[in-house]
């Protein structure tokens, strides 16, 4: 199955059972909270709230850390530019041209930890909400702009179409790699150029399926009496109840303290 | 050339909470000049077996060896341009303007000169029948010249095996006997060939030797006839034909093919 983005962990826990509104509301006040903070001992507090929503969550830690690792090059990338070419506080040490100096790597520290908490923030969200939840949650989130005739159903339709394809299109992918590995396709091999041509085997048949499923899916979509958000009844109802307010106004709290602080 | 597979396991995602055993302890092997075929139900492990003839998926445990010698000593691309693969649903990983420059690609990488190219890209578009089809759009064709194309793009390497997964599935039956005597024609040139299918009455009628895969194992290999009679729940009609009507009368023998099979009925019928 799709590795990476977007992935679901079942799961019984108290975060898994709240309202997807709430949730995506909660991780926008989380983000909101980390950039808002200034000094150590408000991050220290967002911090400590995020890493403990991991484990309330019951979401295994290696799937965290499977989030994680798509980043973890920009994480790295971050530190190493902060610490190298910041001039702030005491030198640390001197290596020849080098001067590594206090507040840049306290400052590379700061923003790696930063970008790893908005990660995980994100995580938390998509691991804990099926899919479809989620983009119930933003139809629903978005449906007051409706009367500014924005799409909001089309979108989150659209949100949840993609969403079930990614792990379609990525085993598509493999096979297609196989099936031209077969034919003495290299991808691994050679200067940028030549590896940039050894895509185009792969991503041309993957494009040409991509549209070919797509106006099929279009199709049965009709075919069975699809025509958009009008009037259509949900399946599943959402309810917001009084354990996901509490939730919110936790998080509100959190990002304010954290602003505070 | 001959292919041969010992003890073959294979465990997808090993390691995780969603691995799977797809093959277990398969050992077999296919010469050249013969024409193995193998049956079983869905997922059974019958594409999982034939990717692991060139090592486009490495076994768990387990060997292939080509003409006795370990797969994985040898240089990938050299296995692969000996050992011919085409995928289930091969069609999906067409992707030139042309069809012509679609089968040209595996030459190409081959490093052979222009003039090769081109002379076998012809060679197996007439081979195939395809050769009016070379200057379309492999996108816009139908599917089973689409299959054809496909089957040509591994064909114009000059593999000395060729293993196909199930080359005839969606296709109408004229164009199945067409590919069915391209196959023939491959084996009786000298090259090793394996086909998996789900029709077994197709497998009947070409195949030299069949292994019939249940559940990650190999549950019987041998001669048509051999693991038919002993295995009737997965026979083709032909040979329930010949067990019914030999409960009754004697002389039926073990016939596979349909004109044998026709032959052998008339006979203990009519005489
Ligand atoms: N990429 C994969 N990851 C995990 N499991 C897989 C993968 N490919 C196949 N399997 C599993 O391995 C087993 C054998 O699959 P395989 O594709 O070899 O079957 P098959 O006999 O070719 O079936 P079919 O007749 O439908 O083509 C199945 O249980 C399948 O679910
Ligand atoms: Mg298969």
């Amino acid at each position: 199955m799709g590795r990476g983005i977007g992935q679901f962990y079942p799961g019984m826990s108290p975060l898994h059972a709240l309202d997807p509104r709430a949730k995506i509301l909660a991780s926008v006040g989380l983000v909101a909270a980390l950039f808002l903070v200034g000094s150590f001992h408000g991050f220290l507090l967002v911090a400590v709230v995020v890493l403990s929503l991991l484990i309330v969550s019951r979401v295994p830690a290696a799937a965290f850390l499977r989030f994680l690792k798509p980043v973890s090059f920009i994480v790295a990338l971050t530190f190493l530019f902060q610490a190298l070419f910041s001039r702030e506080g005491n030198i640390l040490f001197e290596w020849g041209w080098l001067s590594v100096y206090e507040g840049g790597v306290s400052n590379g520290a700061f923003l790696a930890a930063r970008i790893l908490l908005l990660v995980l923030s994100a995580a938390l969200l998509t691991a804990t909400t099926p899919p479809v939840a989620l983009t119930d949650g933003i139809e629903d989130l978005l449906s007051p702009l409706k009367k500014l005739r924005f799409p909001s159903h089309e979108v989150a339709m659209m949100m949840t179409i993609a969403l079930r394809f990614i792990p379609t299109l990525d085993e598509e992918a493999q096979k297609i790699m196989r099936a031209q590995a077969a034919r003495g396709a290299e991808f691994s091999e050679g200067g940028l150029i030549k590896r940039v041509k050894a895509i185009i085997p792969i991503l041309v048949p993957l494009t040409v399926g991509a549209f070919c499923r797509a106006d099929e899916l279009a199709d049965a979509m009709e075919s069975r009496g699809y025509r958009g958000g009008e009037g259509r009844t949900r399946y599943r109802e959402l309810k917001f109840r009084l354990r996901d307010g509490v939730a919110l106004l936790f998080v509100v709290l959190v990002a304010v303290g954290g602003a505070v602080l | 050339m001959r292919i041969e597979v010992k003890n073959l396991r294979h465990v997808y995602s090993p390691g995780t909470d969603s691995a799977v055993e797809a093959l277990r302890d398969v050992s077999l092997s296919v010469e050249g000049g013969e024409i193995l075929g193998v049956v079983g139900g869905t997922g059974s492990g019958k594409s999982t077996l034939v990717v692991h003839m060139n090592l486009l998926l490495e076994p768990t445990s387990g060997e292939v060896l080509i003409d006795g010698m370990d797969a994985r000593a040898m240089k990938k691309s050299e296995l692969r341009r000996r050992v011919g693969l085409v995928f289930q649903f091969p069609e999906s990983a067409l992707f030139a303007p042309t069809v012509e420059e679609d089968v040209a690609f595996g030459p190409c990488r081959l490093g052979l000169d222009e003039e090769e190219v081109r002379r076998r890209v012809s060679e197996t578009l007439g081979m195939l029948g395809i050769s009016h089809l070379a200057s379309r759009s492999p996108h816009a064709l139908s599917g089973g010249e689409k299959r054809r194309v496909a089957i040509a793009g591994v064909l114009a390497m000059g593999p000395e095996a060729i293993v196909l997964d199930e080359p005839t599935a969606g296709l109408d039956p004229a164009t199945r006997e067409e590919l069915l005597d391209v196959v023939r024609g491959l084996k009786n040139a000298g090259m090793s060939v394996v086909i998996v299918s789900h029709d077994l009455d197709e497998i009947a009628e070409v195949a030299d030797r069949v292994c019939l895969m249940e559940r990650g194992e190999a549950k019987a290999v041998g001669a048509p006839e051999d693991v038919f009679y002993e295995h009737p729940e997965n026979a083709p009609d032909t040979v329930r034909a010949a067990l019914a009507v030999g409960e009754r009368l004697p002389g039926v023998g073990r016939p596979v093919r349909f004109a044998e099979t026709v032959e052998v009925l008339e006979r203990v019928m009519g005489g």
